[in-house]
């Protein structure tokens, strides 16, 4: 009855308050826009999947409505006090079960209704007509529940449950917005941890909201699977929900017993309440107030605004928010980073003050700096009128401007507080992992000049959205809203429209900030413009006496509209337009501006003009002369050149096309051939060109044909800077050249891509047994190996790097030169790095070892060094000889690629050179090393044809020399480390990215496939057939196809070498790893063992197996299984099986019966988990002793 | 050098149409000036416009040469407010409170400023708890601390709104002598509903009641035209229906268990009246129950 009443009275009170319907509002809005940032993407599951609703629901729905889950809970459990209301409440009959059950299920039911909101908004979005019709599947009524019934509703209560007890605990509105930022930024850390985690049940059970249960079921879903399959209810996920259900209930009965009606403050504030004193009985003379002149002039004003800053930074720091939150900013950086060194490119690095300060401060932290400006910037626009000093504060002859100057600055100075702490939080990360470098002065240009640049922007802006909406909490979600989709949501759009928006920048070691520096400060002062008009719209805005509704507001506004006002404003529009119109100048005039999901534009074009002459006779370059002088100060290189050119076609050539990069920063100056030569088309737009002959070139004749071309870039692009030529760490290619016919290597590869620029859907590539594969060995196809002379004239303090043999090197006008020839004909690929490096020797046998390094990154040479001997020990005793007599290992910066291999040389990006290796991690640096040195026999004497399962040939099979290598020199273990690293990215990615195909097919852009899986396939069959047998075959393979193509060999060749060398027996494994997609399903149910008479023991295992091939969309049949697998029994403690012997499994359940010599502890089915399994947890157990 | 303070025809109606101010006149000279209504009255609102808080809707306000609706900055300038319900930052100690705002009005020299600060919080009595958190103060203190800070700045004109409620007796009687030595230098309008309040300190007076100003004038002035129109007589509570409708009743008061009433005529009422020297409060209740002032002019 009393319980009724105070349920229903709370339910009419909320459905009358307005914050419920914005409430309502937001979370309608937080799922639209979930769906429209996600269509922008490129993933394959639809955004409506089943799979991606539940995550998507689960995760921002649920963390965004954390926000108004503590907004209605707090304001149940506290708007009696804050009214004053309690007394007379507290002293009806009312028990306080009875209040507080009513209370908390008034609020539960409300916000359960309005969390329908965000479901609805996520559907409503998918309805939208302007959206990717590919990203949108259809959409399934359950899709949308299940994930309401799984997360919403639970979770609500579990987190309404403890924000509310915070509430009626404190009787304070703080604790409970910091309880859900705790929750909030918590559940955000403990992500990180999940995943270490190793018991699945426990990993699932852990998370409070069910997120890790739903992902640790789904992470090797295919793409059908996600767009079709509905979560339903699985047993791991109710589990978990009932778990934190009981834990809600416990917190909400200790709370039912812990609260008391009694008012707080006669307990607790006894603490001072110093001696009072009484107004004076008898009045001073008032002559004895000394008769002070006041001036109001602008040094009044300055000191005023220091007051007003000085008073806010204090009121802001004094309590305990300030402190903790201080130190828990430190704590959570040291949370969040302390897996930094594992998530970079796969690599384990060191945690260096760049990737401290950009992974972990600027990416994972971000929520930090929002949650501080969005938070403190309220409380500085609040806290005057909550206090009540505004009354009399209001009166105060201070301009309006001064006032807010002085909580802006304020607001600046704990910004800056905040990046204090990221620092101090930075430095104890890295001193906590045994990292001592500290850059001192790259913390502060990072977090004291970047950063802080860009929250100074989003704080004028955050003041702004408080003062105009004028409802503290609601100014909180509101800045926090558009932060978090400015930040999601600039995809697509010119920077110049998204706030705060620019260019993404990139921080290299090598280069500092190099070239992004125009940019950021131009694009910065532009939106700094904006922010001063914004600080006049605040000014106008800026609340000053009794809040009297729009109409009064508007009014007041136009009052303050003063001709300074209007000076200023008229100031900052001026702004607007002349730094706006210099960065469009830069960025769409003196460069081509085209968004992101238009880039692939001119390459369309290129290819509807073109393509006819796809086929059309071409010379091929079968020598090369070049000079590039490299200006780093500029970023700019001019380079001449002359190709010697090759009728191979047999009939005589008229016309020779000629191709070059397009783009305003590209001139062609002079292009010549030593015979009458016209141009008959010029397409500069298209870097396209055509000269008709004089005369034609006849079958087996030659010509000389010489250019002169130059990369000179003019101001800054949209689309971040050229990092092509820099000012440390230049590196570019043969991409920079002229080309000699259309080269279809430049078409849009990508069948989305291609619907997307209306070009008809084809195999970017044809496949390995297409009659016209083996013709080429590239998608650039005007030359094959020939002798290449190259010089290189460059910056005097910088180095200059060339595959090849240098020939001399030199000073010249101030210059430093080298001149490089190719040893033997090479792939005409042309690299050239420049820098400032240092250089360390090394010796394998007569080849010289050369590390171009920058010079601080000495961590890893050693490795590298000894990675790059023990391959060429491996390599040349295993397939064959290296032909050059030098190998090169050249520092990049992380601009463009990870790893690449020239011949005789290898260009590795800077984190390879500051990874780590410790105990029980892959020593990727060493890893790395020896697959790039196997790429000079793998895809360097060894040119796969440009067809699909290219990559097969070459990275396959890198990557499963790497792992012998790896075997040999760091034993086993390392290896099967690797192996498993290898089978995880496969199905994880397979998974993720939902493309896979048989090794023997893979595309260019699934290097889960060919890296990962190749790897483990080749590894497998290595451990069916042994090693030598395998390597005679890849001995056999590269003595076939080493010379010069064409005929190029195809992933079918290598197979068909793989094939010969494998017994009949097991070609039905080969056809499982390489020519299909097969995964198989081992399950050890259980293993008993029995003691035998003669004191062995009998272990008995109960299997279930199957083996299912999947096609290229994911959709799984199964197949008749029956193969020769290994079967392991483990003694007590041991971590390698004690037997292991082999049998035959078949598809479905079977029993079988090992004796072994002694005890067993956990027996199982392929213990070394070499086949492909999506759980491979399951493959071994424990055995049960009996009778 | 203390301006004079003239307000007119000044009108404010609320959004929700409540009409708060209805076209009032008043002239404020140098001195304390006692605003004197009930809860409801439009004092407040007269407050907030004349701090420069809230804009009217018609009406002008003359603080000397300034114009106080315009020239807001410069009204600010030499103005002293004290609103009726405030509140300062509990975690601020009372001197720094105070020297904050002193920078606010424009004392910026340290020395000086420190000075003032000073001298300020000894006539306020706050001199011994000035390192004490404002948080811990009493309501007297408070209030005190609230004049102090709004005497920063050698104020011409000075607003303190309904300053006694909530003040127990003694202490209102010192707070009220506080603001009369501050009324020799200034300006103060003072609005209250209490009437002693008016009474003790003002040397003039405004009753404002529903967004009118229904009379003004000196005390000894407004009290001295009542002299001898102002009758009692003490009756039973059965009696006071039948006297109400006979005559000019402007109060009733319990005296030791009878009803004392208080009648307005202008010659002796009867039989069982005696005359009474008027007081402010018979001038109050008279005005208010429309037999003296603008209603019963207009009646």
């Amino acid at each position: 009855m009393r319980f009724g009443e105070v349920f229903r009275y709370e339910l009419s009170h909320r459905l009358r308050s307005v914050s419920t319907w914005l409430y309502a509002g937001f979370l309608f809005l937080i799922g639209f826009w979930v769906i429209h940032v996600a269509a922008t993407g490129t993933n394959p599951t639809h955004v409506n999947a089943p799979q991606a609703l539940a995550e998507t629901t689960a995760l921002f729905c649920g963390l965004f409505g954390i926000l108004v889950t503590a907004g209605l809970f707090s304001d149940a459990a506290i708007r009696d006090r804050a009214a004053g209301m309690d007394p007379l409440l507290f002293t009806t009959r009312l028990r306080p079960a009875e209040y507080l059950g009513g209370r908390f299920l008034a609020a539960l039911a409300i916000n359960g209704i309005l969390a329908l909101a965000s479901p609805l908004g996520l559907a409503v979005a998918t309805l939208m007509p302007y959206l990717q019709r590919d990203a949108i599947g259809p959409n399934q009524l359950a899709a949308y529940l299940q994930p309401v019934l799984l997360f919403l509703l639970p979770n609500l209560v579990l987190i309404g449950a403890i924000l509310f007890t915070i509430a009626a605990l404190t009787r304070q509105a703080i604790p409970v917005y910091l309880g859900a930022i705790a929750i909030f930024i918590g559940y955000l850390v403990a992500a990180n941890y999940w995943s270490g985690i190793t018991n699945p049940m426990l990993s699932a059970l852990a998370d409070p909201l069910g997120i890790n249960a739903l992902k640790a079921m789904t992470a090797y879903w295919t793409t059908s699977e996600r767009n079709t399959r509905l979560i339903g209810f699985p047993s791991m996920l109710l589990w978990n929900r009932v778990l934190w259900l009981a834990i809600a209930a416990a917190l909400l009965a200790v709370l039912q017993r812990t609260f008391r009606f009694t008012q707080r403050d006669v307990k607790q504030r006894k603490e001072r309440r110093p001696g009072s004193v009484d107004a004076p009985r008898q009045v001073r003379p008032a002559g004895a107030v000394p008769q002070v002149r006041d001036v109001f002039g602008s040094r009044t004003r300055m000191r005023q605004t220091l007051a007003v800053m000085r008073q806010s930074l204090a009121e802001a720091m004094s309590g305990f928010a300030f402190p903790l939150a201080f130190l828990a900013t430190i704590g959570l950086v040291v949370l969040w980073g302390w897996n930094l060194g594992e998530s970079v490119f796969d690599t384990i690095t060191w945690p260096v003050t760049h990737l401290v300060a950009q992974v972990v401060l600027s990416e994972r932290a971000i929520v930090i700096p929002w949650l501080v400006i969005a938070l403190f910037a309220g409380e500085l626009v609040w806290k005057d009128r909550e206090t009540g000093a505004a009354q009399i504060a209001d009166a105060a002859p201070v301009r309006t401007s001064i006032v807010l100057l002085g909580r802006f600055l304020a607001l600046v100075a704990l910004i800056a507080l905040f990046q204090l702490a990221f620092l101090l939080g930075g430095i104890l990360l890295q001193a906590l992992q045994g990292y001592y470098a500290f850059e001192l002065g790259l913390y502060v240009r990072i977090l004291f000049g970047w950063h802080c640049v860009e929250y100074v922007l989003l704080a004028a802006f955050a003041m702004t959205v408080h003062v105009l909406v004028n409802h503290k909490y609601v100014g909180h979600v509101v800045v926090l809203l558009a932060t978090f989709f400015n930040h999601s949501a600039l995809y697509g759009i010119h920077h110049l429209l998204i706030y705060n928006g620019g260019p993404a920048l990139t921080y290299s070691e090598m280069n500092g900030f190099g070239p992004f520096v125009t940019p950021f400060v131009w694009f910065k002062l532009y939106w700094a413009a904006w922010a001063l008009l914004f600080a006049v719209v605040t000014m106008l805005f800026w609340v000053r006496g009794p809040e009297l509704g729009l109409r009064q507001r508007l009014a007041t506004a136009r009052a303050r509209f003063t001709a300074r006002a209007a000076r200023i404003a008229g100031l900052a529009v001026a702004l607007i337009l002349a730094f706006g119109g210099f960065i469009f100048y830069n960025t769409n005039v003196l460069n081509a501006y085209l968004p992101p999901q238009k880039a692939g534009l001119p390459q369309a074009e290129y290819e509807r003009r073109y393509a006819r002459y796809r086929n059309l006779p071409q010379p091929v370059i079968d020598g090369a002369e070049l000079r590039f002088e490299i200006d780093p100060e500029q970023g700019a290189v001019d380079m001449r050149g002359a190709y010697r050119l090759v009728n191979r076609s047999g009939a005589p050539i008229r016309s020779v096309h000629v191709e070059t990069p397009s783009g305003r920063d590209y001139e062609v100056r002079s292009m010549k051939f030593d015979r009458g030569a016209k141009a008959e088309l010029v397409d500069a737009e298209h870097g396209y060109r055509i000269f008709a002959l004089a005369r034609a070139l006849a079958p087996g004749e030659s010509m000389r044909f010489s250019f002169e071309v130059a990369f000179r870039p003019h101001g800054f692009r949209h689309g971040g800077s050229q990092t092509t030529v820099v000012r440390n760490g230049s590196y570019f290619d043969r991409r920079l050249l002229p080309f000699i016919g259309y080269q279809p290597g430049f078409e849009v590869s990508g069948d989305s891509e291609r619907k997307r620029y209306g070009l008809p859907s084809r195999p970017s590539m044809p496949g390995p047994g297409d009659a016209t594969a083996r013709r080429y060995q590239s998608g650039f196809r005007d030359g094959d190996r020939m002798q290449i002379e190259t010089i290189v004239g460059t910056a005097p303090d910088q180095i200059a790097v060339v595959p090849g043999m240098l020939r001399r090197s030199w000073m010249e006008n101030g210059r430093r030169y080298v001149h490089y020839s190719s040893r033997i004909p090479e792939t005409f690929g042309t690299a050239v790095f420049s820098a400032r490096y240092a250089v360390k020797k090394g010796q394998w046998k007569d080849v010289a070892l050369e590390i171009f390094h920058h010079p601080p990154h000495r961590a890893n040479l050693d490795r590298m060094m000894s990675g790059m001997q023990a391959s060429l020990d491996y390599y040349t005793s295993t397939f064959g000889p290296y032909p050059y007599r030098e190998l090169r290992i050249v520092e990049v910066p992380p601009y463009s690629i990870n790893a690449r291999a020239f011949p005789s040389a290898l260009a590795l990006a800077e984190q390879n050179f500051i990874t780590r290796t410790e105990p029980g991690l892959v020593d990727l640096t060493f890893f790395g090393t020896t697959h790039e040195v196997a790429h000079q026999w793998w895809g360097g004497q060894i040119r796969p044809a440009y067809a699909k399962g290219r990559r097969f040939v070459s990275e396959s099979l890198a990557n499963y020399s790497a792992m012998l290598v790896t075997e040999k020199v760091l034993g086993p273990a390392e290896a099967r480390r690797v192996y498993d690293f290898q089978m995880n990215r496969y199905l994880q990615r397979r998974g993720e990215t939902g493309k896979d195909v048989p090794l023997l097919k893979v595309d260019d852009d699934m290097p889960h496939v060919s890296y990962g899986k190749g790897a483990v396939a080749m590894y497998t069959l290595r451990e069916q057939i042994g090693a030598d047998t395998m390597n005679v075959a890849l001995r056999r393979f590269l003595e076939k196809y080493r010379g010069s193509g064409p005929p190029y060999p195809t992933s079918l060749d290598l197979y068909a070498e793989l094939r010969a060398v494998t017994p009949p027996s097991m070609h039905s494994l080969l056809t499982d790893l390489f020519e299909t997609i097969t995964l198989w399903d081992i399950k050890t149910q259980c293993a008993a063992s029995r003691r035998l008479a003669d004191g062995t023991y009998e272990v008995t295992l109960e299997v279930m197996a199957q083996k299912l091939r999947a096609d290229s969309a994911g959709a799984e049949t199964a197949t008749p299984m029956n193969d020769l697998l290994e079967v392991g029994v483990f003694a007590p403690g041991k971590d390698e099986p004690s037997s292991l012997t082999r049998h035959r499994i078949r598809s479905g359940p079977q029993t079988i019966r090992i004796i072994v010599p002694h005890e067993p502890s956990r027996a199982g089915v392929d213990p070394y988990r070499k086949l492909i399994e999506r759980e491979r947890d399951d493959n071994v157990v424990d055995v049960k002793t009996g009778g | 050098m203390t301006a004079h303070l003239s307000i007119r025809d000044l009108s404010k109606t609320y959004p929700n149409g409540t009409r708060a101010l209805k076209g009032i006149s008043l002239d404020v000279p140098p001195g304390m000036f006692g605003l004197l209504g009930r809860n409801g009255a439009g004092k407040s609102t007269l407050m907030r416009i004349l701090a420069t808080l809230q804009d009217p809707d018609d009406g002008t306000i003359q603080l000397g040469e300034l114009d106080v609706i315009r020239q807001k900055e410069r009204v600010r300038e030499t103005l002293g407010y004290l609103p009726q319900s405030f509140g300062f930052h509990p975690r601020v100690r009372a001197e720094r409170l105070l020297d904050h705002f002193a920078v606010l009005k424009g004392l910026v020299d340290t020395r000086a400023r420190r000075d003032v600060v000073a001298e300020l919080l000894r006539r306020t009595n706050l001199w011994d708890v000035r390192n004490q958190r404002v948080g811990t103060f009493s309501g007297g203190m408070r209030q005190r601390l609230g004049v102090a800070v709004a005497l920063l700045g050698n104020p011409k004109l000075i607003i303190v709104d309904e300053p006694t409620a909530g003040l127990d007796p003694e202490e209102r009687v010192r707070f009220l002598n506080l603001l009369s030595e501050i009324g020799e230098a200034s300006a103060v309008l003072l609005s209250t509903h209490i009437v002693e309040d008016v009474e003790e300190l003002c040397s003039n007076l405004a009753i404002i009641d529903r967004g009118e100003i229904l009379l003004a004038g000196a005390p000894a002035q407004v009290i001295g035209e009542m002299r001898g129109r102002v009758w009692r007589r003490s009756v039973t509570r059965a009696e006071l229906p039948v006297l109400e409708q006979e005559h000019a009743v402007i109060s009733t008061k319990l005296l030791a268990g009878q009803t004392i009433a208080h009648v307005f005529a202008e010659e002796s009422p009867g039989t069982g009246f005696e005359a009474v020297e008027p007081d402010l409060k018979d001038v109050y209740f008279a005005v208010m129950s429309g037999h003296r002032g603008a209603r019963a002019a207009a009646a």
